[in-house]
């Protein structure tokens, strides 16, 4: 008794860790709460009604999805294109990538109906459906995401120690890295575009409807999902030691990023300058919202200001590219400004309630904002992800830019070896 | 070497099977029930703008016989417009789209097109996703935000529940009273003429602004009206080719 509580004590000296762990841990609680209420009482104690029946769970789940989109680029480039010297990156936006789809299908299964018919999508197939197209894509892709963080899972402590048979064949999961990223590859371009596509099939809505929200979508995912992954390992390498970053590896990427920046402004200015030219019911309505209704905050500041065009010159600017602090802002901005896109571009839509008469121009505008049961659990499902990512730092080293330099001498001297003809 | 190519000629062939699969699913038109000759009946109906005072004795009707929850409605009528200092009313029920955008949607297949054009709903299969209802141009869809367990206020005032209430978390919508329909024809009764095999809101109008029948049959009521009378259907610009026709109100024929 004695003994036991002399190993106690100094495990209870309350460090930063179980500060941070214990705050997020509240906030799972809370949503843990917020979703058993959910489920209980049904969707009516949200604030979605038959108007605007997609709200803020919908904008996580499909931000979280785009914020993910970093494991898939990556891990091309380096298994692909055989940048090699990006794997590291890579790995840390694999692990950021299946936490993101992980609280893709938490959101989900709050917001649909009817979660115990989730698997439905399965066996009922509708193939012009581009919900079901990404439902089997997400569904198939984060079981390949799953594969590829295998020998990243297979670090933990307690797998190493106590089933080192089974971590040492996880491990050996990343034989098949290239044929993963291929996989990968084609499995998120398709959906990563779907769910641009969702919206910008329906002609009901106008200022959704245009073949462009695919490339949109698409193309900030790419960003977001990159800048995320840098931002999350520059800001763990900042607090704890055991996140470890290759200054130079960053900034290569940020740099790239930056361009990326300059060709998504350019599609986004034309998306919607375009767009601005000749009155369209519920269109130019809808644009109205963006850049001078409820959503101009949104749209001007969150999503172009901040979140496009100062990164894009933080990151163009060779002092703030260079400077790693200022860096780590920039692509944190990028984040803020693909979420702030994914809230805009639903809500710009949904708020427009069009008029049904021919020629008739009424049209009436609608509210939306999320109910505390949805804010708590949207809280949650954050905190999710960051204590995911955080248990993945300090246990599996997530975030470690020396951690592959053995495997990657282990791949050049494969690759140097004579191949009997 | 030689296995080598031979992978690769194999995964080349894998490559191209799998895209022209996919592509000819993709491709293959949607099974859209415009082909009129697919069902022997299409049922429509045809709606007299000068006709309509606004009662809501439809929307009443339609509650009763679906056993609908009271924040819900299939069917709605709205004041649009004022004519000849009368309020001119938009009474809507589901369009029954030709080509439904909700029926694309469907990640499940739970929505679908009978045989005689009516846009149905599988409840059992509905997994709640709502993006029929973002992709109805028409709100003509409403979702179980809770469940609907009391009693039914329209009951039995405006008639008896003829189909099973939904569940919690589902979509559900107007659908032409099939029920009456099937029941109607298999007891050898004619739908638009019969009043038991004739939608409740049709049966429900006290001025007869509401007219159901087959758009096949060239002598039943509504073929007869789209003849005669120039008609227009709501959102026409939309390519989803609504059976539900509209007579627009005329000041000389509005009732009190």
């Amino acid at each position: 008794m004695t003994r036991k509580l002399r190993i106690r004590v100094p495990a209870l000296r309350i460090t930063p860790w179980m500060i941070w762990v214990g705050l997020l841990g509240l906030a799972l609680v809370a949503a843990l709460a917020g979703g058993v209420l959910v489920f209980w009482k049904g969707l009516w104690i949200t604030n979605l009604t038959d108007l605007v029946p997609w709200g803020l769970w919908i904008t996580i789940d499909i931000s979280a999805i785009a914020l993910s989109a970093g494991a898939f680029s990556l891990c091309a480039i380096v298994y692909l294109v055989g940048l090699k010297r990006y794997q590291p990156i890579a790995r840390t936006a694999t692990f950021v990538g299946l936490i993101g789809y992980t609280m893709a299908m938490l959101s989900l299964l709050l917001d649909i109906g009817r979660p115990d018919r989730f698997w439905h999508a399965l066996i009922y197939w509708n193939s012009h459906s581009l919900l079901w197209e990404v439902t089997m894509c997400v569904m198939l892709y984060l079981t390949v995401l799953l594969l590829e963080a295998m020998p990243i899972l297979a670090g933990f402590p307690f797998l190493r120690k106590r089933l080192p048979k089974v971590a040492d064949r996880m491990g050996r999961v990343h034989h098949y890295a290239p044929y993963l990223a291929i996989v990968g590859l084609a499995l998120s371009m398709l959906h990563q575009s779907s769910l641009g596509a969702v919206y910008g099939v329906l002609s009901a809505r106008p200022i959704w409807y245009k073949p462009e929200m695919a490339v949109l979508f698409m193309f900030s995912a790419l960003l977001g999902g990159i800048s995320l992954t840098l931002f999350a390992s520059m800001l763990a390498a900042r607090v704890t030691p055991k996140a470890r970053i290759n200054n130079l590896l960053t900034e290569r990427v940020a740099y790239a990023v930056a361009w990326g920046l300059v060709g998504y402004l350019y599609f986004r200015f034309w998306d919607v300058f375009a767009q601005h030219y000749t009155y369209a019911p519920g269109r130019t309505e809808g644009l109205e919202l963006l850049t001078a209704g409820p959503l101009s905050f949104n749209f001007w500041i969150l999503e172009l200001l901040l979140g496009t065009l100062i990164p894009m010159i933080m990151l163009l600017t060779p002092y703030t590219r260079r400077n790693p602090f200022w860096r780590m802002i920039a692509l944190g901005l990028v984040v803020v400004g693909v979420v702030a896109f994914r809230w805009d571009t639903n809500l710009s839509g949904l708020l427009v309630v069009m008029s049904y008469l021919p020629g008739q121009a009424a049209i009436a505008y609608t509210s939306y904002a999320p109910s505390p049961v949805e804010l708590v659990t949207a809280l949650g499902i954050v905190a999710y992800g960051l204590l995911a990512f955080s248990i993945g730092v300090r246990y599996l080293r997530v975030v470690d830019h020396r951690y592959a330099v053995d495997e990657q001498e282990a791949a050049r001297v494969e690759s140097t070896e004579t191949v009997p003809v | 070497m030689n296995k080598r190519s031979a992978r690769r000629d194999f995964l080349k062939v894998a490559a191209v099977g799998v895209t022209a699969a996919t592509a000819a699913q993709i491709i293959k038109p949607a099974a859209a029930s415009e082909d009129r000759a697919k069902g022997r009946r299409q049922w429509a109906m045809v709606i007299d703008q000068s006709k309509c005072i606004g009662c809501g004795y439809c929307t009443l009707a339609c509650q009763a016989h679906n056993d609908i929850d009271p924040d819900i409605q299939w069917n709605r009528v709205t004041p649009v417009d004022k004519l000849a200092g009368k309020d001119v009313f938009l009474p809507r029920p589901c369009m029954q789209c030709s080509k439904a955008p909700c029926v694309e949607v469907c990640p499940v297949n739970a929505s679908y097109y009978r045989p005689d054009g009516i846009v149905m709903m599988d409840y059992d299969r509905c997994i709640g996703c709502r993006y029929c209802e973002v992709a109805c141009p028409y709100q003509a869809r409403s979702f179980n935000w809770d469940a609907f367990n009391g009693p039914n206020p329209a009951v039995p005032k405006w008639g008896q529940p003829e189909v099973a209430r939904r569940p919690r978390g589902v979509v559900e919508k107007c659908a032409f009273c099939y029920q009456r329909i099937d029941r109607g024809i298999a007891s050898g009764l004619q739908p638009g003429a019969d009043v038991d095999a004739t939608p409740a809101c049709v049966v429900a109008c006290p001025t007869g602004a509401r007219i159901f029948g087959d758009l096949n049959d060239p002598a039943s009521a509504v073929s007869q009206l789209l003849k005669d009378n120039v008609t227009y259907r709501l959102r026409e610009e939309l390519g989803t080719q609504p059976r539900v026709y509209y007579i627009a109100a005329d000041a000389q024929k509005m009732e009190g």
